[in-house]
C-alpha cells in the first residue's frame, strides 16, 4: 500500500465518505458482492447462505432468513455486519460505519435488488460489463469534465481549492506529461503570458516534446513487464527487447490511435503483415520473463508463456483479473474457466518470429552472420592451434615440479584415475592451470605475430557490426492450432475437455471464426484484437481513459486500474468515466486529446492542498476538491538530477545502456559483472534518460529498487510510493547524488542559481539567509566554497520540494 | 566528533521535542511498526540458513542403507520413470551411489547425520530433521523462486517480507529483514524481494565490513559534521517549504525518515561491530579460523541482529560464481566437505550461543535448500539436482528438537510419508510466528494473494511442538 494510500485508508475509515448515497440498492448489492459473496457465494454458500439474489437472503441459511426488507433490526444480515446479538460478519475485518449504514438504509427502504451488480447475472448487471453510454453532461461548463466533479462536491458540501500558481502548474504539467521539470525559460515565458491561451499553449508545447514518449511510454512498459532479459539463473538478454521499447515511445509520441495500438500488440503479423513497424508491437509478447535458456523446461516454459500472454492481455487491454479463472471459475467475476481456455486457444498457435524491419539489410546481416560465424570457428582454432605447443610445454614444466603422487594422478586418463587419484586432482584445482599470460610470456616472435594477425582479422569482422535491422515478435505456426484442453485445476498435465477459440462470455461471448483453407496463420488474434479494441466492448476504452486519470491525478476514477471486475469495485465517477470513455472514441482514439481535454480543466489545475472542510468530509479526496501531491518516481528522480545539474543527454532511442555501478551497488547480481554489467564506453551514454537503462530481470539498480522502481516481471498497472530511511540514505550518500552535487556546483556560484535550477524558483530571503549561514559553515569544514556548494546542491536535491509535484 | 557522539546532542535543526513529534507522525502511518501477531505464537524473529546450490540429502540428514548396498546398480525402471534430471542423461541408465560418509547418531536422541556436519550433529537435541521435502523445479533460480516465494517465477513477496508485512519490527534503526550471502547467488534478489509489496518490506542485504548496507557510508570526503550540517539544512529548508504544504503526513515522514536514517548510520555499525564480542563467543563460531571465518561471523551478525529486535535474518551459503554446493555436479567428494565445513562449526556455534543467551526460544532456525541431489550417481563423481526428496531442519522458535519427521523411499529417491512442500513448510513457520497463512494476504490484480497461493494444508507445527 502507499504511504498516501495508508494514510487514506485510516482516514476513510474515521470519518464518512461522501460518495455514498443513503439507500442506494446498487452499492448496497455490489457491497454485498464484494465482501460477502466470497463465502457465501452461489458455490460456496457457507451456512446455506447465499447473498446472491433477494431471494436467497430472504430464503437465508440454517440460522433462518437473513433479511426482512423493511426492518433492518430484525434482519440477521444487518445484526451480523452491525455485530449486534452473536453473529459478527464478515470475519476478515468489520465493514466500514459507513458500509453498515448504507446496508441499513438498504433494508429499511425495502432491500430492492438493484440491477448494480449480482454475482449470477452479473455478466449483464456489472457496471464495467455494460457498454458505456454517454451521460449528459450535468451543467454547462467550458470542460465537462468539471462539470462531473463539481456536481459531486457541491452536493457533498466541499469547496474547491484555488487554482495552483503558474510555476506550479506548469512544473506539475511537466512531470506528467515528460516526467521531467520545466525549464528557466518555459517557466518564465508561461510567467509572462497573459493571453487567455497560455495554459493551452503550455499542455500544446509539451504534448508536442519526444519527451512525451519517453515518460509515457515508460508507463506503458510497467504495464508490458519489460526487461531487456529473460531471468533466471542465466538470465540471458532478449536481445531485441529495446525494439519494442523504442516503438513504444515513437507510438505515444505520434499519438498513434490507441485502438490501432492496441490491434497491432495483438495481432500486427495478421492484421497488417506488410508493416514491420506495426509487427514490432507484438513484441509485447517478447518482453516478459521466460526460461527459453534453461534445462529440460520447455514443456513448462510453454505453458507459462501461454498463461503470460492471457494473464497480460487480459490485465493489460481489459482491465480484467482473468488469471483468477486458470485453476477454477472466477470467484468474483462472471468469467468461467472455460472461458479463459478459450481466450488461451487463441494463442495456442503462437510463436516468436524475427520481424525484418528492413528486408534486403536484414536479409544481408543473416548472410553476413552465416559467414562471420564460420570465419570465428576457423579464428578460435587458429588461437589454440598458436597456444597448443606452449599450453603443452608449461603443462610439462609444471606437472614436473608436483610431488609425484599428484603428477601420477594428473597424467592418468581422467576415465583412468582411482577414486584416490580424483580427489588428489579435485583438492588441487590450479596445480597445472596456465594462463594466457604466461603463455604469453614465452611465445615467439612468429607466434607473436600470428596472434596479431589473428587479432586484426577479428577487429576486421566487427568493424561496422551491429544490431540486426530487427525485432522480435510472435506470429502463428501456421493455420492449423494445437488443440487446447481445459487444464483441470490448473494443471496442465490433467487434460479436461477440449475448447475452441472464443471471447468472454460476460463481455459478450462469440465464438472465433475459423480461418479460410488459404490462410498462413489461424487469424484467431486478429479476430481477438478486434474484439477488444471496439467502442462496442465495454472496457477497452474505460479502462484507457482510467489509466490516463490515474497518472494525471494519483489514482483513477476506478481505483484499481487493472481490476475493473467486482473487487475492483465501483468507480468513484461512473458518469464521468463513461462520458470519457465515450468521448477517447469519439476523438478517434486519441491518448494526446485526452491529455489535453484533462489538463485544461479546472479540476487538473487545482492547488495541492485541501481545505479544512475537505480535509474533515473527503479526506481521501475521492471528489478531487484539490490535486493529490505526488513523489517523484525513480525514474524521475534520476533523470530530474541529471536535468538541473545540466548532464542530461536527450538521445533517444538503441541499445540498452549500461552505466557503471561501484561494486556495492552491484553486490548480489547474478553472474560475473563482466559479462552481466558490461559497461557501456562512451561515457555521454551514462547520462541518457532511465526508459533507456538496461532492465535486466533479475538485478534491479539500487537506486531503482529503493524508490519502488519495476521488477519487470508482473505486469505493473501503478507503483507503490514508499517512504523509508533507505531510501533517504540512497538519495543522500549514493555517488550518483554527489557526483550531480559536484556538476552543479562547478557551474554556479550563487544559491540563487541552486534554487533556480532545482526548483525553477529564486529563494525566498528567509531561504537564502539558511542557504548563506549554511554555505559559511560548509565551507569552513570543507575548506572551499565549491565543495560547500556541493553540499547545498545535495542538501536541495533531498528536499521535499525537490522529491514530490504539487 | 564521532557520529554517535553527534548523535546524542541536540542538533541544530531538531528541537528534541519537534523531532519526538515528527517521529510520532510518522510512526503512525509506519508500514514496519511492529504488530501484535494474530495466534499465540512460539518464534518472534527467523534466522533462514539458505543452503542455495543444492545439498545431497543423502549424504547429510537422510542415511540410506539400501543405497549404499544397491551402489552401483541401476535404479529400478519404474522409479527411474518418475524423476527428470538435468544433466544426467537418462536416469534409467545411470547407477545408484551410495554415500562415501559415514552416519553416525548425534545427541541423546541419536538422530543419525553424516561426517560431513559433525558439528550440528552434536546439537540434534535441539534439532528436528524433516526428510520428505519435494518440489518439482529442477532448475535452480525457479526452484529457490519457489522455496522463497511460493511460486516458480520471480516476482512474488518472498518469506521473510510476508512475515515482516504481518508483523512489522521491534527496532526501527535496522532493516526489518537483513539478508546474507556471498556476492553472487543462482537467483539474485527476486530470492528476497518485496514482489508485489511495498518496497519497504523487501530484504536488504548486508555486506561485510562495517558499512553493511548500501549507501550507509556517507559520500566520499564527507565527515560526520559536514554529513550532519547537510541534514539540519535539510531539515530547515523542509521546514520553510512544509508551511505552504500544511497537512501532509507523507511529507512528515519524510522528513522522519532523513533523521531515521541518519540514526540507521549509527546503528547499524553497531550492530555489525563483532570487535564487542568476547574471544570465546567468537571461538564458538568459527571465527579466526580460515575455513569458517566468513561464515562464523555471518551466523554471530545474525544473532546480534536477532537480539537487537531485527525479524527475519536470511544467511545464504553458496554462490554462482565460485565456492558453491552445486560443484557436487561432478566433484561431490571434493566440494561437499568443502561447502559443510565453512558453516557446519558455525551454525552449531549459533545454535549453543543463542541457547546460552534464551535466544533460541523465540527465535526460529530453519536449514534448508531449494532441492536435493540424486541417488544416482553423474559421471564418476557427481549428483545431479533432485527436487524429489529431500530434507531440511528446524531447531528453536518452539521447535521440541530430537526428532526426524517424514521419510523418502529406501533409496532417497521420492519423498514418501509426510510429503511437504514449499507451502507447507512455508505455512509451518508462519504459524510458529503466530499467523494463518490463509489470513496473511495482500490484494493484487484483484486477488487475495497469499504466500501459500491455494496450498499449505501440509502445515505441521503441532508435530514439531510435541
Amino acid at each position: 500500500m502507499t504511504n498516501r494510500a495508508f494514510t487514506s485508508l485510516i482516514a476513510v475509515l474515521l470519518a464518512a465518505s461522501p460518495a455514498f448515497a443513503a439507500a442506494d440498492p446498487g452499492r448496497a448489492v455490489s457491497l454485498l458482492q464484494q465482501r460477502c459473496a466470497q463465502c457465501h457465494g452461489d458455490s460456496s454458500g457457507m451456512s446455506g447462505l447465499k447473498v446472491t439474489s433477494r431471494e436467497n437472503l430472504l430464503k437465508g441459511g440454517t440460522r433462518g432468513t437473513s433479511l426482512v426488507p423493511g426492518k433492518s433490526s430484525e434482519s440477521a444480515l444487518y445484526k451480523a455486519v452491525a455485530h449486534i446479538g452473536d453473529v459478527a460478519m464478515p470475519p476478515g475485518g468489520s465493514l466500514k460505519p459507513e458500509e453498515v449504514q448504507l446496508l441499513k438504509d438498504w433494508i429499511d427502504a425495502g432491500a430492492a435488488w438493484s440491477s448494480g451488480a449480482a454475482t449470477t447475472s452479473a455478466a449483464n448487471t456489472w457496471w464495467a460489463f455494460r457498454k458505456p453510454v454517454r451521460p449528459a453532461v450535468p451543467s454547462a461548463t467550458a470542460n465537462p469534465i468539471d462539470a462531473f466533479i463539481d456536481q459531486k462536491l457541491r452536493a457533498a458540501g466541499i469547496p474547491a481549492a484555488p487554482e495552483a500558481d503558474r510555476l506550479t502548474l506548469i512544473r506539475r504539467a511537466s512531470y506528467d506529461l515528460l516526467g521531467l521539470p520545466p525549464s528557466k525559460e518555459q517557466i518564465e515565458q508561461f510567467l509572462a503570458d497573459k493571453s487567455p491561451n497560455a495554459w493551452e499553449h503550455v499542455i500544446d508545447s509539451l504534448l508536442a516534446s519526444p519527451r512525451y514518449g519517453e515518460k509515457w511510454g515508460r508507463h506503458w512498459l510497467d504495464l508490458a513487464r519489460y526487461g531487456d532479459t529473460a531471468g533466471f539463473e542465466q538470465d540471458p538478454y532478449l536481445l531485441l527487447a529495446w525494439r519494442y521499447r523504442d516503438y513504444v515511445i515513437k507510438s505515444f509520441n505520434d499519438d498513434k490511435p490507441y485502438d490501432r495500438f492496441t490491434k497491432e500488440q495483438i495481432a500486427a503479423d495478421e492484421l497488417y503483415p506488410t508493416d514491420p513497424e506495426a509487427r514490432t508491437g507484438t513484441g509485447f509478447y517478447r518482453v516478459g520473463t521466460n526460461r527459453d535458456m534453461l534445462f529440460k523446461v520447455e514443456d513448462v516454459n510453454l505453458v507459462e508463456k501461454r498463461i503470460d500472454m492471457v494473464d497480460t492481455t487480459g490485465a493489460v487491454f481489459l482491465g480484467l483479473t482473468v488469471g483468477c479463472a486458470r485453476c477454477h471459475d472466477h470467484k468474483f467475476d462472471p468469467i468461467p474457466q472455460k472461458d479463459y481456455y478459450r481466450m488461451q486457444a487463441i494463442f495456442q498457435p503462437a510463436v516468436s518470429e524475427k520481424v525484418f524491419l528492413d528486408y534486403n539489410p536484414a536479409r544481408n546481416y543473416d548472410i553476413a552472420e552465416n559467414t562471420r560465424t564460420f570465419k570465428l570457428w576457423q579464428i578460435a582454432d587458429d588461437i589454440a592451434r598458436v597456444n597448443k605447443k606452449y599450453q603443452d610445454e608449461l603443462r610439462e614444466k609444471k606437472l614436473a615440479a608436483l610431488p609425484a603422487e599428484l603428477q601420477a594422478a594428473f597424467r592418468a586418463p581422467e576415465d583412468k584415475r582411482t577414486p584416490a587419484q580424483l580427489q588428489l586432482v579435485s583438492e588441487n584445482p590450479n596445480a597445472i592451470k596456465i594462463s594466457q599470460g604466461e603463455i604469453d610470456a614465452i611465445m615467439s616472435q612468429a607466434d607473436k605475430e600470428r596472434m596479431d594477425a589473428i587479432a586484426r582479422r577479428l577487429l576486421q569482422t566487427f568493424t561496422g557490426y551491429g544490431p540486426p535491422p530487427m525485432s522480435a515478435g510472435i506470429t502463428d505456426v501456421g493455420r492449423d492450432a494445437p488443440k487446447t484442453f481445459i487444464a483441470i485445476r490448473g494443471n496442465p498435465e490433467a487434460y479436461g475437455e477440449e475448447v475452441q477459440p472464443g471471447f468472454l462470455s460476460s463481455l459478450g461471448g462469440g465464438d472465433v471464426p475459423e480461418a479460410p483453407l488459404h490462410a498462413g496463420s489461424t487469424l484467431r488474434r486478429k479476430a481477438l484484437a478486434e474484439w477488444i479494441a471496439s467502442p462496442d466492448n465495454p472496457l477497452f476504452a474505460r479502462v484507457m481513459v482510467n489509466r490516463i486519470w490515474q497518472f494525471h491525478f494519483g489514482s483513477g476514477l476506478a481505483r484499481s486500474s487493472s481490476d475493473f471486475g467486482i473487487r475492483g469495485g465501483l468507480p468513484t465517477h461512473p458518469e464521468l468515466l463513461d462520458w470519457l470513455a465515450t468521448e477517447f472514441a469519439a476523438k478517434n482514439w486519441s491518448v494526446k486529446s485526452m491529455h489535453k481535454l484533462i489538463m485544461m480543466s479546472a479540476a487538473y489545475r487545482r492547488d495541492a492542498n485541501p481545505g479544512d472542510i475537505a480535509l474533515a468530509k473527503d479526506p481521501a479526496n475521492e471528489l478531487l476538491s484539490h490535486m493529490n501531491r505526488r513523489r517523484l518516481e525513480a525514474e524521475e528522480i534520476r533523470d530530474a538530477s541529471l536535468l538541473v545539474s545540466g548532464e542530461l543527454s536527450l538521445k533517444m532511442g538503441g541499445v540498452p545502456v549500461v552505466p557503471p555501478l561501484s561494486k556495492e551497488e552491484m553486490f548480489g547480481m547474478i553472474g560475473n559483472p563482466a559479462s552481466a554489467w558490461m559497461v557501456t564506453a562512451d561515457p555521454a551514454e551514462h547520462k541518457r534518460r532511465s526508459i533507456y537503462l538496461l532492465s535486466r530481470r533479475t538485478f534491479q539498480q539500487p537506486m531503482a529498487q529503493a524508490f519502488d522502481g519495476p521488477d519487470g516481471v508482473l505486469t505493473c498497472p501503478r507503483r507503490n510510493e514508499s517512504t523509508t530511511a533507505p531510501q533517504s540514505l540512497a538519495l543522500l550518500n549514493s555517488g550518483f547524488t554527489m557526483d550531480r552535487a559536484k556538476a552543479l556546483a562547478a557551474k554556479i556560484s550563487d544559491p540563487v542559481a541552486a534554487w533556480e535550477r532545482i526548483y525553477g524558483r529564486a529563494p525566498s530571503a528567509e531561504e537564502k539567509a539558511a542557504a548563506e549561514r549554511f554555505l559559511t559553515k560548509q565551507q569552513s569544514l570543507l575548506g572551499s566554497r565549491e565543495a560547500a556548494m556541493a553540499e547545498l546542491v545535495r542538501g536541495l536535491m533531498n528536499t521535499n520540494e525537490f522529491l514530490y509535484v504539487d | 566528533m564521532t557520529r554517535r557522539e553527534l548523535l546524542a546532542r541536540t542538533s541544530n535543526g531538531f528541537g528534541l521535542a519537534a523531532l519526538a513529534g515528527i517521529l510520532q507522525a510518522a510512526e503512525s502511518s509506519n508500514p514496519l511498526a511492529p504488530k501484535a501477531p494474530p495466534l499465540p505464537a512460539k518464534a518472534k524473529s527467523v534466522i533462514f540458513l539458505f543452503m542455495h546450490g543444492g545439498v545431497s540429502h543423502v549424504d547429510s540428514f537422510d542415511p540410506k542403507p539400501q543405497l549404499t548396498r544397491y551402489s552401483g546398480k541401476p535404479l529400478s525402471a519404474e522409479l527411474a520413470k518418475t524423476i527428470k534430471t538435468s544433466f544426467i542423461h537418462d536416469p534409467s541408465k545411470a547407477i545408484l551411489r551410495g554415500s562415501p560418509w559415514e552416519f553416525r547418531p548425534g545427541g541423546t536422541c541419536g538422530t543419525q547425520v553424516s561426517d560431513l556436519f559433525p558439528h550440528v550433529r552434536t546439537m540434534m537435541d535441539d534439532i528436528t530433521v524433516i526428510r520428505s521435502c519435494y518440489s518439482d523445479q529442477f532448475d535452480h533460480a525457479p526452484a529457490i523462486y519457489l522455496r522463497s516465494t511460493g511460486h516458480q517465477l520471480p516476482g512474488r513477496p518472498s518469506l521473510g517480507s510476508w512475515v515482516t508485512y504481518g508483523l512489522g519490527t521491534e527496532n526501527q534503526n535496522l532493516p526489518a529483514f537483513v539478508v546474507m550471502s556471498d556476492g553472487s547467488t543462482k537467483s539474485g534478489p527476486p530470492a528476497y524481494g518485496a514482489g508485489f509489496l511495498p518496497a519497504v518490506y523487501q530484504g536488504t542485504v548486508f555486506r561485510s565490513g562495517e558499512s553493511p548496507i548500501l549507501y550507509l557510508k556517507n559520500p566520499d570526503g564527507v565527515n560526520p559534521d559536514v554529513q550532519r550540517q547537510t541534514l539540519d539544512f535539510i531539515n530547515t529548508i523542509d521546514k520553510i517549504q512544509e508551511r505552504t504544504r500544511p497537512h501532509d503526513s507523507t511529507l512528515d515522514a519524510r522528513i522522519a525518515s532523513y533523521e531515521l536514517a541518519w540514526r540507521m548510520q549509527s546503528s547499524a555499525p553497531d550492530a555489525v561491530d563483532l570487535t564487542k564480542e568476547t574471544e570465546a563467543t567468537k571461538k564458538l563460531y568459527g571465527i579466526g579460523e580460515p575455513v569458517t571465518d566468513d561464515f562464523g561471523r555471518k551466523a554471530l551478525l545474525a544473532r546480534r541482529l536477532v537480539e537487537r529486535g531485527v525479524r527475519f535474518v536470511e544467511l545464504i551459503s553458496g554462490t554462482n560464481v565460485g565456492a558453491d554446493w552445486d560443484e557436487a555436479h561432478t566433484d561431490l567428494t571434493g566440494s561437499h566437505p568443502r561447502m559443510a565445513a565453512k558453516s557446519d562449526k558455525p551454525i552449531a556455534g549459533l545454535l549453543k550461543d543463542l541457547k546460552s543467551r534464551g535466544l533460541l526460544e523465540s527465535t526460529l532456525v530453519v536449514w534448508g535448500g531449494e532441492f536435493g541431489r540424486t541417488p544416482l550417481s553423474q559421471g564418476d563423481n557427481g549428483r545431479d539436482h533432485h527436487p524429489y526428496g529431500f530434507s531440511i531442519w528446524m531447531a528453536g522458535g518452539g521447535v521440541k528438537g530430537g526428532k526426524v519427521l517424514g521419510s523418502t523411499d529406501e533409496f532417497g529417491v521420492q519423498a514418501a510419508e509426510m510429503r511437504l512442500d514449499a507451502h507447507d513448510v512455508n505455512a509451518t513457520i508462519l504459524r510458529l510466528l503466530g499467523m494463518d497463512h490463509k489470513k496473511l494476504t495482500y490484494l493484487y490484480q484483484g486477488r487475495d494473494m497469499r504466500l501459500t497461493d491455494v496450498k499449505g494444508e501440509g502445515e505441521f507445527t503441532p508435530l514439531l511442538l510435541s
